[in-house]
C-alpha cells in the first residue's frame, strides 16, 4: 500500500485547520470559561487539598484537549449530498482510512494550537485552581502514548457517527445523540474520577473512557507496569473493535451509495 | 397577530415533516439535560450534598433553570441562529418586509424539540418537591412562574446581545455563547457555591440571581450568600424584563448600523 496519498491528506488538512485562528481563540475563551466554572464549583465542594488539585487538573486537561472531540465528518456527508462524493470514490484510495487521516490531522493540529494558550490561561488562576505538573516523567510518557490512542479512538467514533449520518442524512438526530453520550461518558461533563467506586469499575472500561479519561488517569497517577499494560490493552482493544465496526459500516454504506444525475 | 399564528403553525408543520429526526433530537435534548442532572447526582453523592445545600435543594434550583432556558431556546432559536441568517442574507430580506424585525427573527425558527429538556427539568423539580415537602400554595406557584418568566426574558435579552455582536462580526459567535450556555451551566447550581466575583456577575450584571434564585430561596425559606430572601423577591424578577428592554434598545441601535455581508 502506498502511504503517500494519506500523508498528503494529513498534511493538507493540517494546514487547513491551522488557518482558523479566530475559531481557535473563540474556542479557547469558551473552554477557559467552562474550566473556571467547573473548578470553582469543585472547589466549593471539595475544599482545599489533594482532591481539589487532582480534580482541577482533570478538568483542565479535558478542556485543553476538548478540540479532539470535534469532527470533520460533516465534509463527507456534504459531498454525498452535493454528489461530489463520486470524485472521492474514483480516487484509488481507501476512503475510510483517508478520512481518518484527515480527522487525525484536524485533531492534532487543532489541539496543538490550543495547548500553550490554554496552559497559560489556567496559570493565571489562584494556585489551588491550577493544573498539577505530571506525576513523573514515566507517567507523562504513559499519558502521551495513551493520549495518541485516545485520539484514534475518538476518530473512529467520529467515523461511526459519520456513517450513521450517511444513512439518515441528518447530522443532529442519532449522530447528535452519540456525540452527547460521548461528552457525558468521556468525563467532559463531570470527571469520571468523582464517580463512586462501584460505578467507576464500570465507567473506566467503556469505550468513551478510552478517549481522554484513560490518559488523564496516567497523568495523575503513574501506573505500575501491570496497570499500564491493562489500561493500554483495553484502549487498543476498543480501538481495534471500533475500527472494524466503523469500517464495516462504511463499506456497507459505500456499496449502497446511489449517484444521481450527471 | 395573524402573521404570528401563521408562522407558528408553519414551524410546527416543519418539525412534523421529519418525524424520526424530530423525536431523535428531542431525545438528544433529554439526554443532554439528563447528563447535567447525572453530574449533579454524582457530585452530591461524592461530597455528601453540596456545601450547605442538600441534593434535593440543588435540584430545586436545577429544575426551573433548565425549564426556563429550554423555553427560551424554544421560542428564541431564531436569535440563536442569527449568524446563519446574516450569512445567508435572510436578515436582509427580512429588513425589506413591513413587519417588526425582532418578531420575524424569532418566528423564523421555533424549536419544539426543547421539550426534552423541559421534561427533565420538570422531573427534577417534582422529585425535589416531594423530598423537601415543599407546599405549592398559590403564592409559591405564582412566584416560581413569575421568576421563570423573568429568567426567560433575561435570557432572551442575552441571545439578543449575542445577535447584536453578530451584526458586527459573524466570527465571534463562540465567544458570546459563553454568556448563554455558560450562564445556564453556572446558574443550575445555587450561586453562593461560587466565588464572590462570579456571584455578583450573575446577580447584578446578568441577573439570573435576582430573577430566579432569590425567589426559589424564598420558597425554600433559605438565604443565599447570607442575604435573606424576603418579600422583595416579588419585585426582583423585574430585572429580567428590564435587561431585555435594554438589549432591545441595543438591538435597534445595532440594526441601524448594520451592514449586510453582501452577496
Amino acid at each position: 500500500m502506498n502511504f503517500r496519498a494519506y500523508r498528503t491528506a494529513f498534511a493538507v488538512h493540517a494546514r487547513q485547520v491551522s488557518r482558523y485562528r479566530g475559531a481557535a481563540i473563540g474556542g479557547m475563551v469558551t473552554q477557559a470559561f467552562f474550566g473556571v466554572m467547573l473548578v470553582a464549583l469543585y472547589s466549593a465542594l471539595a475544599g482545599e487539598g489533594e482532591l481539589l488539585r487532582q480534580t482541577a487538573t482533570y478538568v483542565w486537561l479535558q478542556q485543553i484537549f476538548f478540540r479532539a472531540f470535534f469532527t470533520t465528518g460533516g465534509e463527507i456527508n456534504e459531498q454525498i449530498m452535493s454528489g461530489s462524493v463520486c470524485y472521492s470514490l474514483l480516487r484509488p484510495i481507501d476512503l475510510h482510512f483517508w478520512c481518518v487521516c484527515r480527522e487525525m490531522a484536524a485533531k492534532i493540529v487543532g489541539v496543538s494550537m490550543r495547548i500553550l494558550p490554554m496552559f497559560l490561561i489556567q496559570f493565571i488562576l489562584p494556585e489551588n485552581w491550577r493544573m498539577l505538573p505530571p506525576n513523573s516523567l514515566v507517567g507523562f510518557i504513559q499519558f502521551f502514548l495513551s493520549l495518541l490512542i485516545g485520539f484514534c479512538v475518538i476518530a473512529q467514533v467520529n467515523m461511526i457517527t459519520a456513517a450513521v449520518t450517511m444513512r439518515t442524512l441528518d447530522n443532529k438526530g442519532f449522530s447528535g445523540l452519540i456525540n452527547l453520550v460521548m461528552m457525558i461518558l468521556s468525563g467532559n461533563i463531570i470527571p469520571l474520577t468523582l464517580a463512586p467506586e462501584r460505578l467507576q469499575a464500570i465507567l473506566r472500561w467503556q469505550p468513551f473512557a478510552q478517549m481522554l479519561d484513560a490518559p488523564i488517569r496516567m497523568y495523575l497517577h503513574t501506573a505500575s507496569l501491570g496497570e499500564w499494560a491493562l489500561s493500554f490493552g483495553v484502549q487498543l482493544a476498543w480501538l481495534v473493535g471500533l475500527t472494524l465496526f466503523s469500517r464495516a459500516l462504511w463499506g456497507h454504506n459505500i456499496r449502497r451509495i446511489e449517484l444521481q444525475g450527471g | 397577530m395573524r402573521y404570528v399564528i401563521n408562522a407558528m403553525r408553519m414551524n410546527l408543520r416543519r418539525a412534523a415533516q421529519y418525524r424520526a429526526s424530530f423525536w431523535m433530537q428531542t431525545l438528544a435534548q433529554l439526554v443532554m439535560t439528563f447528563g447535567d442532572l447525572w453530574a449533579m447526582l454524582l457530585l452530591a453523592e461524592r461530597f455528601g450534598g453540596m456545601a450547605h445545600w442538600s441534593l434535593h435543594e440543588v435540584m430545586f434550583f436545577f429544575g426551573p433553570m433548565q425549564i426556563a432556558f429550554a423555553i427560551t431556546e424554544m421560542i428564541n432559536r431564531g436569535f440563536g441562529h442569527i449568524t446563519t441568517l446574516i450569512r445567508m442574507g435572510s436578515l436582509d430580506t427580512m429588513l425589506t418586509r413591513p413587519r417588526g424585525i425582532a418578531a420575524q427573527v424569532i418566528l423564523s425558527e421555533l424549536d419544539p424539540r426543547r421539550i426534552g429538556s423541559v421534561a427533565v427539568g420538570l422531573t427534577a423539580l417534582i422529585v425535589a418537591t416531594r423530598e423537601l415537602g415543599v407546599c405549592w400554595t398559590l403564592p409559591n406557584i405564582l412566584l416560581i412562574l413569575w421568576g421563570m418568566a423573568g429568567a426567560i426574558a433575561l435570557m432572551m435579552g442575552l441571545f439578543m446581545l449575542e445577535a447584536v455582536v453578530c451584526l458586527f462580526s459573524v466570527q465571534s459567535v463562540e465567544i458570546v455563547n459563553v454568556f448563554t450556555y455558560g450562564g445556564r451551566q453556572t446558574c443550575q447550581y445555587p450561586l453562593d457555591l461560587y466565588p464572590q466575583w462570579l456571584r455578583i456577575t450573575f446577580t447584578f450584571v446578568i441577573p439570573v440571581g435576582l430573577c430566579l434564585q432569590y425567589p426559589i430561596c424564598h420558597i425554600l425559606g433559605k438565604s443565599l450568600g447570607g442575604v435573606e430572601a424576603r418579600a422583595w423577591v416579588w419585585l426582583s424578577p423585574l430585572a429580567g424584563p428590564f435587561f431585555l428592554g435594554l438589549m432591545w434598545l441595543l438591538w435597534r441601535w445595532g440594526l441601524r448600523h448594520y451592514r449586510s455581508t453582501g452577496s
